[in-house]
């Protein structure tokens, strides 16, 4: 009987999530009507700072080694949170940049598809980084160094001003995306 | 004929005859080209539904050639489900090659875990299997097994849909909306057959309010299908109004380097 209220439970679990699903997709269109109010700041000369292994040797070498692990720690946990604001960052151009797809104009739609598969890129890596920097979290020495998640979310940035530039060429960069 | 056999005859009929609507609407809008295998599944559908009718009523009315009949038809049915599930799978990644091998690993890994779920459960179960009409031994074990299979590709078909929506739902992938109602109506399906698969295993009600209330959801999700088959997709647009100001620096660093280049 236990094992019939767990499988019951499961399936009305399920049930529920995909009636959520049908009722709304996970950003809804509001987001795309003002994207701005959903974009996190992302200050990558930081997180650049935080993930670099030279720093982090630095530290290493010149801290004691109980303060090196609570200093660690707390790094590794700003660098949780700059990584979850440049995936939701991408999650927000994702949907913009989903729609430019569309477009009649063949060079907007290739920026737009180009913004796309980076920001499917950076999301993914996001995906794989966060699991790796809990775990330096627990384990402060184990060398970590997500460093591609800057680089990645420089180049979709690069992509978003090509396509603001396409989509808006007389309007300039701040009416872009 | 009583309310029970006459709402039996309509929860068997209707959802088949709305079918046709699916399949008239799929030609229509082309979509039998981007979904085969759920063009030939609802074909299927419509006709296994029609070719139980004759034998239900010419042959041997529920007896065990309508069992057998039954049988086979499901196994095919549920083959044809998978290629379904696969058919949006492929579908869904095209449009996103940066993570299509993500989504392969995940398609293998999701199958595989669920399939060692199934057998797991289909261990585990007691071999309850529903009263039969005739006592007859291969009729009892057909059912037993086909209930037991039933289960099993419950579990896989909606552990792999819902695999599929936590995928695109985690990566912000915009479903096209038939892939979408497609997608959602198996995946009620197959939840709602793993429910009714898992009360019929160990609560004593009677097998009929079971097997009306499988007739009902499968008629809820034909009419999920025909309302995003028919329905046209909506027109998405957008135009920014602001711009974040704490990344207009950045950017303009970036469309500088860009011009220089």
């Amino acid at each position: 009987m236990i094992i019939t209220l767990i499988l019951v439970s499961v399936a009305l679990l399920a049930l529920g999530f995909l009636i959520r699903l049908a009722k709304g997709r996970a950003l809804p269109a509001q987001v795309l009507e003002n994207p701005t109010e959903h974009m996190r700041a992302v200050d990558l000369e930081a997180f650049r700072n935080l993930v670099d292994p030279e720093e982090e040797e630095f530290l290493r070498t010149n801290l004691p080694s109980s303060e090196f692990r609570r200093i660690q720690r707390e790094r590794l946990r700003a660098a949780v949170e700059y990584v979850s604001c440049a995936a939701q960052n991408a999650a927000v151009l994702l949907r913009l940049a989903d729609a430019g797809r569309r477009s009649p104009d063949p060079a907007t739609a290739e920026a737009a598809e180009k913004l796309v598969q980076n920001a499917l890129r950076l999301r993914l890596y996001a995906l794989q980084a966060i699991p790796k920097l809990y775990l330096g979290m627990v384990l402060p020495g184990a060398r970590i160094s997500p460093v591609g998640i800057a680089d990645r979310y420089e180049q979709m940035t690069r992509l978003v001003v090509l396509l603001g530039c396409l989509q808006y060429p007389t309007r300039g960069v701040s009416a872009a995306l | 004929m009583s309310a029970s056999v006459m709402l039996f005859y309509y929860l068997w009929i209707a959802p088949h005859v709305l079918e046709g609507i699916v399949l008239y609407a799929m030609v229509r809008r082309g979509l039998h080209r981007q979904f085969p295998m759920f063009f030939l599944y609802i074909s299927f559908e419509i006709a296994q539904c029609f070719c139980l009718l004759a034998v239900s009523q010419y042959v041997s009315y529920f007896g065990q050639v309508y069992i057998q009949v039954y049988a086979v038809g499901l196994a095919v049915s549920t083959s044809i489900r998978f290629a379904v599930i696969y058919e949006l799978f492929c579908h869904f990644f095209r449009r996103y090659p940066a993570i299509s091998g993500a989504g392969k690993l995940l398609f293998r890994g999701a199958s595989l875990a669920l399939l060692l779920i199934a057998l797991g459960l289909a261990v585990s179960a007691p071999g309850n299997t529903p009263a039969a009409p005739l006592n007859d031994a291969t009729y009892v074990a057909l059912r037993t097994t086909t209930f037991a299979a039933d289960r099993a590709v419950s579990i896989l078909q909606g552990g792999l849909l819902i695999s599929l929506f936590l995928f695109s739902r985690y990566f912000v992938l915009s479903w096209r909306s038939p892939a979408f109602g497609i997608a959602l109506g198996m995946g009620t399906f197959a939840i709602a057959e793993f429910a009714t698969t898992a009360l019929r295993l160990y609560v004593p009600i009677s097998n009929k309010v079971f097997d009306r209330s499988a007739m009902g959801i499968y008629h809820l999700c034909v009419l999920i299908w025909i309302l995003y088959v028919v329905r046209p997709e909506p027109e998405f647009r957008f135009e920014l109004k602001s711009l974040p100001t704490y990344d207009l620096e950045i950017w303009n660093q970036e469309l500088e380097r860009l011009l220089q280049q």
